[in-house]
Formats: structure tokens, C-alpha cells, sequence
């Protein structure tokens, strides 16, 4: 089984030896430091006006996410390829788990709980062991194209978590697989022309689902992105108050703790989906553009590790949590401008969340973990 | 396969994927330039506009309300103020179930739920962090019974607000008007006013409101998004509106109300040196405080119904046909163009037939020889109409209009009729037939289409009295300045043979008014008028209710020397001579009584 694997993943067993001790990298983690930290003190801004206080739990949440991430970087992410069936496997059987017991805002059933004590979620989990599990498939596919079958395999592989998750239901959480599996079979070998029919499949399947499929307040959510104003203060209001505080911080913000738009509570869901709104509010133009630089400075590190990754499945791999957690960056940095319809989409390491968070640090420990192996198989 | 080709294909295809990486990161770069952009459109571009947007979330406007100007008599006598009132507010954002906090409201204040849930009804449409009045005029009893007993029910709040208070309730109600709710239409004309605003609806209120009213000051203060107030931002204090004096005595006032009571009619007191106003009643008056604590549709339409028309300031908005009080303007018309002197002498034997129609006199048994004194004193119906003749309708109007009829007053009231001076081309205009020369002859005795108001006949008379100035009449003291008013054309040698005549109304045991205006030491002039409702010829028998004739007295006094001009008009008072000349008696004795008492 081990051996095997290996040679699926293109790497003989004897080469397999730890040379050439390397640094972290540095620009990597300096982002991701950074950017944990602007999300504690915005989540304490965030919730500053609310019953619960956020911040110790936050912070708990960014320290056992510190901690994984050691974890993490300490495990040859070989292993982790290796075992990826098995993760893959324990987070469908999460999946159906939380489906039977989970429970969740509004009759939904996304959060794994016991004995009243929330666990998680697992299609937080889902994501990551489903990028394990693709990397091994792809790196073992091998070829300059994808054929259809192999095609057809990777979207059974990411289409079985999605369906799960989907009917839950938060299609904001499934929707996330999509850009995860694109990503992957891109780089793998994904011919454009099939990408493009995907998406002309898929728009036709939007079509039949926005009549047979959607819930009316799903429905609701589109309609009201693409005209916010036709009822601010029903479901246009997000976006609007949204809007209004991100706008109203102009060049430099109303300064730390003073955004109206969030002290003042007319911002919704203020310290998860729409804390950057707040950041936007308080720090103005320039806490966006440092906040979206940090993105930017740990996308293209993570994307510098995959180019002198040596072996095909750590360059999927970060293809793959990249292509997660940029979406995620794009998608909710563009919602709460109102570019996109609202969705529960949080922002990586800014947004409150016990789950989210720690599964971004794990990312971060694979990623920075790859780097850290490139000389193994020289 | 060996090793070193497995490498090498492992290389080819890495290759392939590191190109793949390169256009994945360029397009990661691309997106985060484009979300960068957005949010430097939104921040820098737009940003004025959101802050805007994000200032009307969190900063409400409110206005607060300047007190309103109070106003004095002449004496300096508070004629209206303003006295806190109670409402109890109620704040449906903070009651748990509003249909058992009104139960427990009705409870204290003893009034019965179904009010209540009325009153919060008119305000269903106002948001609901806004407190609403549901109940109002609240006693300091029940203030107190609800300030101890509420403290349960967080959800009420007790607002005082001041409540204008007319001292001498009904009296001066005209004068004075009232202060109603701004309507829509000021609200759309007028800039600063808000829903629920007060706006002066009649009489000085409302010819004053602007000055009385003040400037209103403005708070402002941070909300959030429960619309709940967390703090103020700023104060901007109101400016307090504006006291007024006004000319009014309201001890003459008073008497003069007191005097027209159970009657429908007009008085008007005013200095004919100034036109100062010193006393003006319209009869039936109506209660201006009704309207301060809030007029119910069905008292309104009352008000709106009743036959006695109490709203109607009768001194200035109605008018009335000047009967034998025009005599004056005949008088001078004809000493001022000549064709008659102070000694010609006219021969009435009850009767005149002129153009082919028997005009009668007031007696019918005829007055004999009499001259324009005696004309005058016995309100000779036959001397004046021969007189009309040779004057004829022009010239007539020509001097009616110099003694300021046709014309408003200018009076510091709203509404005033100007009334209506006959001739020629109004006939034409009219009625589209010519004036018809035996119409002069009932126009030269104050009847016909001839129409005056009390105010307009009072400031012919203060003409008279002060030798020919046409004073502009008003009741807030130095509203208008000091600019000479018109005066009478001609020579002002002929109002003196007037003025005999008018003293011997009043003085002479033949005159119209002997007996009931005539005055122990202060020596008064004047001029009756009996205006015909109906022509005599139609009724037999005796006259009654809106049928009897009206009765003028307008008179000045000391002859000699003015200080006051008084008009009585009594609606249906039978005669100028028994309707409305005692009160002009009774008031000049209060007049010189209380002027003697304070001198």
C-alpha cells in the first residue's frame, strides 16, 4: 500500500530521505501571522457591543490553530497523501453524521454537536480531506490531459461531499468545492474546452434549479443582489449597511472601535461574514489594502512553495488549498462590497469561527510543510 | 520503467503543471488588483456619499420646539400664555403587550381603553421606537398616581409640552385667533416645520405667527440601529419667540363682550388719533383653548354648524349694508362739491317721490324744514336723497372710497372683506345692466348694494373725528410705522358742520340717539343706522329673529377733543338707535371712568 502510493505519486521509496534541512517560509507565515492577529482585534471590535464576548474565544480557536500547525508541519504530508482515502472516507461518514444529528441556525444541520457542546463542522473538514484525496488521485492520473474517466472520477470524488453538504443545506459551504476541484484539474490537466462546458452545464442545471430546487429566501438572496436597494430593510439590508460601512471609512477609517456602522449594530453578522466590512470601517482604504496584501503576499508565497514543490501531489495540493482559501478571500471580500450575492462565505483567519479557523491554519501547516520536504525526493 | 525515465517524465509534466502555477498566480494577482480597485471606488470614489449614508444611520434630527411668544394687553395684562401639559407617551418598542399596558393606563387615569386604543391608533403608522401619546391633558394627580404606580411598566413615559393658555377663555377670542396643527400644505410651503408642529390659525396667532413662533433649535443625537438614542451630539438652544403688546385694554375689551353678550354682533374701540385698537368683539365668540387642547372632529363640525357662525370675526370679515351712518360721507360729499350749505333747508313731509318712486322717511309724518344739522340729528331720509340726486352715483363712490370703503382697513388680521361701493361699472360688470339713477337714491341713505365692515365704518368715523387722517387701524402696538396716513381731499372746514350734526344726534332731545347715548359729563357724537333686512311693505306686524333689522352706532367722543372712536353693530338689533347705541354708551362710560380712576 505504501510503496504503491508512493508510485502513484511518482516518487521511488529510496529517495524518500530527509536532505537539506530548509526555513519555513517566511512570507508565508509572516501573512498568516499578521492576518490572525488583525482578525483578533477585529473580532473584538466586532463583537464589542455584543452579549457574548468573542475575542477569548477567538483566540482560543487561533491557538489550537497555532498548534495544529506545528502538528501539521511536523507530519511528512506524503503521509497524509498516503492516508488521504481514509480521511476522505471519515469525513463522508461526518457528513452523513451531521446530517442525521447535526444541528445548526434555522432548522439547518451543519454543526456536529454533544451533549450540547459544539463540535464543529464538518464540511470545514470535508474540504481539506477532500483535497487530500484529489491530490492523490491527480498525481497519480499523471498525464498531460485528463481523460474523461479520470474526469468523471474527480468530480464523483468531489461531488460526493458537495451533495452531502448541500443538503444540509448550506450551498454556500458546497459552492466552496468547486473553485477547490477547478483549481486542482486545471493544473492536473483539465482541458479549458471541458471547464467551459462544465460551466455551460452548470448554468443550465442554475436554471432548472432557480425554478425547481431553490427555496424561495434562496431565491430571494439572488434577486436581492442583483438589486439591493429594492428592499433595504428586508433582505437588501446586509448588503446595504454593508456597503455603507465599508464606503463611509474612506482613505484612512473612523479609527479602532469607532465605526458606527458596526458600533451602532446596523452592520449584520458584524464578527464572522462581514467582519471585514468592520475593518473597512474602522481602518479605511488602508487597512484594506494591507489586509488584502497580506492575502496577496500568502497566495503567492503558497503558489511560490508549489513551483519548487518536485513532486506532482504537493503542487496539487497546493493548487488546492489555495484555490480554497483564495476563494474564499475573493468571494466574501467582494460580497461585502456587494459584488457578489451574500452567502455564509467567512474570510480566512479574520472571521470568527471555531472550525474555519483551525482548518486554515492546518492548510497553512501542509503548505508550509511541502516546502519544507521539496528536497526529499531529489 | 526505469528510475531515471520515471524521473524524467515526473520533470516533463512538472513543467507542464509549473506554467499551469505561473498563470494561476497571475490570476490571483488580477483579482485582488480588481477587489482592491473596487474598494478604492467605494472608500475613495464614493466614500463622501457612504459617510453621508452612514451619518443619516446614526445621527436623527430633532427639532426642539422654541417657546412660543406671549402676549399682553396695552396694560401689560398676560392675555396668553403657555402652561405645561401632560401626555403619557407610550413606547411600543418597549412594551411586552401593548393591549394589557393600556388596560393598565385606562386603569389609572379612570378613562375608559377604547379612548386610548384610539388615540394610539392615529399614530399606527409611526415607527415603533417612536413614543406615541395616547393619552393627553393628564391632571398633575394623574402624573403622579402614573410616575409611582408605572415604575413597572418602563414602556410609559410622562412628556410635558407646553400648552397655550387663552387667559380670559372666550373673550378676545377673535382678537386673539388660535394655534392649530401645521396642515400639508404649510408643511409643503412652508420650510421648518415638522409633522405636529403648532402654526397660528386665526387672528394675531396667525398674523404674527412667524414672530411669535421663535426659531426652532435642533438636537442632535446618535441612534442605533433600534433607532434607540444613545447620546447627544449637539444643541442648537431654540430661539424663544417673540412677546406681544397689544393695543387691546382689556378692561374696555371685557365690558365690551360683557355688553355684547346673548347678542350677534361687532363693537370696535379704537384711538382715532393713532388707530390703536382698544376694544374689537365679534358676537358669538368661540373658546380658543378648545383648540390649544385639541378640537374633536364632531366640536369642530359644530363649530362649522352652528347657525351663529361664532367663528366669523364679524368686524372685519363681515359686511353689512351702512344705512343711515353713510349720511356722513353724503354730508361732506355735497359741503365739499358745493351744491349744498350749512343753512339750506330742505322740506320733508315723510315722503320724497323722485323718478316716478315714493321713497319714505323714517317718520312717516315728515320732519319739516330741516337743515343738514337737523338732516343729521333726525337722520332725515329726504334731505339725503335729494341730495343723492344732484350728487349722483359717481360722485357718491368717489367720496366713499376717499373715506377708505372699498378697501381693506389694513388691519393686523387676516381675512378682511373690503365691502362694496356701487357705481356704474361695477353695475355693468356685475350684473351686465347700467346703474339705475333711482338706486343713487338708496345708496344716498346707506342702503342698496352698499356694504361696509364695523372696522372700515370705524376708521370713517376716527376720519371725522381727527380731522380728515384715514388712520390705519391695528392691535399689536408699533406693527405699523410711522408714515402719514391718507387723508380726505378737499377742505377739512366742512367736517365741522358734520361734527354739529353728529353732537346733536347724541345731545339734542330731537336726536336719533338722545336717549340712549347720551353721556352726564363727557360729550359724545355719533351717527344710528338701521339697516332693512326685509322690506317693511312685505311683513305685517311685528319683526322677529333673523328677520329685525340691524343697528349701527358709530360715534367718537369728547366731541372736542376724540380720544375714542366706538362702532356697535348689532345684527338683527332692531335699530341703531335701541340695539347698538347703549352699548356705545356703557363702554365710553367705562372708557372715561377707568381713565379718570388711573389719571
Amino acid at each position: 500500500m505504501k510503496s504503491s502510493s508512493r508510485a502513484a505519486l511518482g516518487l521511488p521509496e529510496e529517495r524518500r530521505t530527509f536532505a537539506g534541512a530548509s526555513r519555513v517560509d517566511s512570507g508565508l507565515l509572516a501573512a498568516t501571522l499578521l492576518l490572525a492577529a488583525i482578525g483578533l482585534a477585529t473580532v473584538q471590535s466586532a463583537s464589542a457591543e455584543l452579549s457574548i464576548d468573542y475575542l477569548p474565544r477567538q483566540a482560543v480557536w487561533v491557538g489550537l490553530g497555532l498548534v495544529l500547525l506545528l502538528v501539521t508541519l511536523a507530519i511528512d504530508y506524503h503521509d497524509l497523501v498516503d492516508f488521504s482515502p481514509f480521511f476522505y472516507l471519515g469525513g463522508l461518514a461526518l457528513l452523513v453524521v451531521v446530517l442525521i444529528f447535526g444541528e445548526g441556525p434555522g432548522g439547518t444541520r451543519s454543526w456536529l454537536t454533544i451533549g450540547g457542546v459544539r463540535l464543529g463542522q464538518p464540511a470545514e473538514f470535508a474540504k481539506l480531506t477532500t483535497a487530500l484525496f484529489l491530490a492523490r488521485y491527480l498525481a497519480s492520473a499523471g498525464e498531460r490531459h485528463l481523460d474523461l474517466r479520470q474526469i468523471a472520477t474527480a468530480c464523483a470524488i468531489v461531488g460526493m461531499p458537495m451533495a452531502l453538504i448541500a443538503l444540509q443545506p448550506d450551498l454556500g459551504s458546497a459552492a466552496m468545492f468547486v473553485p477547490l476541484a477547478a483549481g486542482m484539474m486545471l493544473i492536473a490537466g483539465l482541458r479549458l474546452r471541458f471547464l467551459i462546458a462544465t460551466a455551460l452545464v452548470v448554468l443550465a442545471l442554475g436554471a432548472v434549479g432557480w425554478h425547481f430546487g431553490m427555496k424561495d429566501y434562496q431565491q430571494e438572496r439572488v434577486i436581492t443582489f442583483l438589486s439591493p436597494e429594492s428592499d433595504p430593510l428586508g433582505a437588501g439590508y446586509q448588503v446595504q449597511q454593508s456597503k455603507i460601512a465599508v464606503g463611509s471609512g474612506e482613505l484612512t477609517g473612523k479609527g479602532y472601535g469607532q465605526g458606527t456602522q458596526s458600533q451602532l449594530r446596523f452592520l449584520p453578522a458584524r464578527h464572522t461574514d462581514f467582519v471585514f466590512a468592520v475593518l473597512a470601517e474602522e481602518w479605511g482604504f488602508f487597512g484594506v489594502a494591507v489586509v488584502l496584501g497580506l492575502y496577496l503576499l500568502y497566495m503567492v508565497s503558497a503558489l511560490r512553495i508549489a513551483l519548487r514543490a518536485r513532486d506532482r501531489g504537493g503542487i496539487l495540493l497546493v493548487v488546492g488549498l489555495i484555490s480554497l482559501l483564495g476563494f474564499h478571500v475573493a468571494y466574501n471580500t467582494a460580497m461585502v462590497v456587494g459584488l457578489l450575492p451574500i452567502t455564509g462565505i467567512p474570510l480566512p483567519f479574520l472571521s470568527y469561527g471555531g472550525s474555519f479557523t483551525l482548518i486554515n491554519f492546518i492548510a497553512t501547516g501542509l503548505i508550509l510543510g511541502i516546502d519544507l520536504r521539496r528536497y526529499v525526493n531529489r | 520503467m526505469s528510475q531515471r525515465t520515471d524521473m524524467r517524465a515526473v520533470r516533463e509534466h512538472r513543467e507542464v503543471l509549473l506554467i499551469r502555477v505561473r498563470a494561476l498566480t497571475v490570476l490571483v494577482v488580477t483579482v485582488i488588483t480588481l477587489i482592491t480597485g473596487s474598494y478604492w471606488y467605494h472608500q475613495l470614489v464614493r466614500g463622501a456619499h457612504y459617510a453621508n449614508l452612514a451619518d443619516n444611520n446614526r445621527l436623527r434630527k430633532l427639532s426642539i420646539r422654541a417657546p412660543r411668544g406671549l402676549i399682553f394687553d396695552r396694560h401689560g395684562k398676560v392675555l396668553v400664555e403657555n402652561i405645561p401639559s401632560y401626555d403619557l407617551m407610550l413606547d411600543r418598542s418597549r412594551a411586552d403587550d401593548i393591549a394589557a399596558s393600556l388596560v393598565f393606563a385606562a386603569g389609572v387615569l379612570e378613562r375608559p381603553v377604547e379612548r386610548l386604543a384610539a388615540e394610539l391608533e392615529k399614530a399606527s403608522n409611526r415607527p415603533d421606537f417612536v413614543p406615541v401619546p395616547v393619552a393627553g391633558n393628564l391632571t398633575l394627580a394623574q402624573v403622579a398616581q402614573m410616575s409611582v404606580t408605572g415604575r413597572e411598566h418602563p414602556e410609559f413615559e410622562i412628556r410635558a409640552r407646553p400648552l397655550r393658555l387663552y387667559r380670559h377663555g372666550p373673550q378676545t377670542a377673535h382678537v386673539l385667533g388660535y394655534i392649530g396643527h401645521v396642515s400639508k400644505q404649510d408643511l409643503a410651503t412652508q420650510p421648518g416645520f415638522l409633522p405636529g408642529d403648532r402654526i397660528g390659525k386665526d387672528g394675531i396667532e396667525q398674523t404674527y405667527d412667524s414672530a411669535l413662533r421663535g426659531g426652532a433649535g435642533q438636537q442632535v443625537v446618535v441612534v442605533d440601529s433600534r433607532g434607540k438614542s444613545l447620546q447627544e451630539q449637539h444643541r442648537k438652544p431654540a430661539d424663544p419667540g417673540q412677546d406681544l403688546h397689544l393695543t387691546l385694554d382689556l378692561r374696555l375689551q371685557q365690558a365690551a363682550e360683557e355688553l355684547m353678550r346673548d347678542r350677534t354682533g361687532a363693537v370696535v374701540a379704537l384711538d382715532p388719533r393713532n388707530g390703536e385698537i382698544r376694544a374689537m368683539v365679534s358676537s358669538p365668540p368661540f373658546d380658543p383653548n378648545q383648540f390649544a387642547r385639541g378640537l374633536g372632529a364632531k366640536q369642530w363640525q359644530a363649530l362649522l354648524d352652528d347657525p351663529q357662525d361664532p367663528l366669523q370675526n364679524r368686524t372685519v370679515r363681515n359686511s353689512y349694508a351702512p344705512g343711515s351712518v353713510f349720511k356722513i360721507i353724503m354730508a361732506f360729499a355735497g359741503l365739499q362739491e358745493g351744491v349744498i350749505n350749512e343753512s339750506e333747508r330742505v322740506y320733508c313731509r315723510g315722503s320724497a317721490t323722485i323718478y316716478g318712486h315714493r321713497f319714505g322717511c323714517d317718520r312717516r309724518s315728515g320732519h319739516g324744514w330741516v337743515n343738514l344739522r337737523e338732516a343729521i340729528e333726525r337722520s332725515c331720509n329726504v334731505y339725503f336723497y335729494h341730495l343723492g340726486q344732484t350728487l349722483g352715483i359717481e360722485t357718491i363712490a368717489r367720496y366713499a372710497r376717499a373715506f377708505g370703503m372699498g378697501t381693506a382697513t389694513g388691519v393686523d388680521l387676516s381675512g378682511e372683506k373690503v365691502g362694496l361701493v356701487p357705481d356704474n361699472a361695477w353695475s355693468e360688470k356685475t350684473r351686465g345692466t347700467r346703474w339705475y339713477a333711482g338706486e343713487t337714491i338708496s345708496v344716498a341713505i346707506g342702503q342698496g348694494p352698499l356694504l361696509v365692515t364695523p372696522l372700515q365704518t370705524a376708521r370713517l368715523m376716527a376720519a371725522v373725528a381727527n380731522g380728515g387722517a384715514l388712520v390705519r387701524p391695528h392691535l399689536v402696538r408699533g406693527a405699523f410705522g410711522e408714515e402719514p396716513p391718507p387723508r380726505l381731499p378737499g377742505s377739512m372746514r366742512w367736517l365741522d358742520p358734520i361734527r354739529d350734526g353728529l353732537r346733536a344726534v347724541v345731545n339734542a332731545p330731537t336726536g336719533t340717539a338722545y336717549w340712549n347715548a347720551r353721556l352726564a359729563d363727557v360729550e359724545v357724537a355719533g351717527k344710528t343706522g338701521t339697516v332693512q333686512v326685509i322690506s317693511r311693505a312685505k311683513v305685517d306686524g311685528e319683526l322677529s329673529g333673523n328677520l329685525r333689522n340691524h343697528g349701527w352706532f358709530a360715534s367718537f367722543a369728547p366731541a372736542d377733543d376724540p380720544q375714542l372712536v366706538i362702532v356697535v353693530f348689532a345684527e338683527h338689533g332692531e335699530s341703531g338707535s335701541s340695539g347698538a347705541a347703549p352699548i356705545a354708551k356703557a363702554l365710553y362710560e367705562e372708557f372715561f371712568a377707568s381713565r379718570a380712576g388711573t389719571a
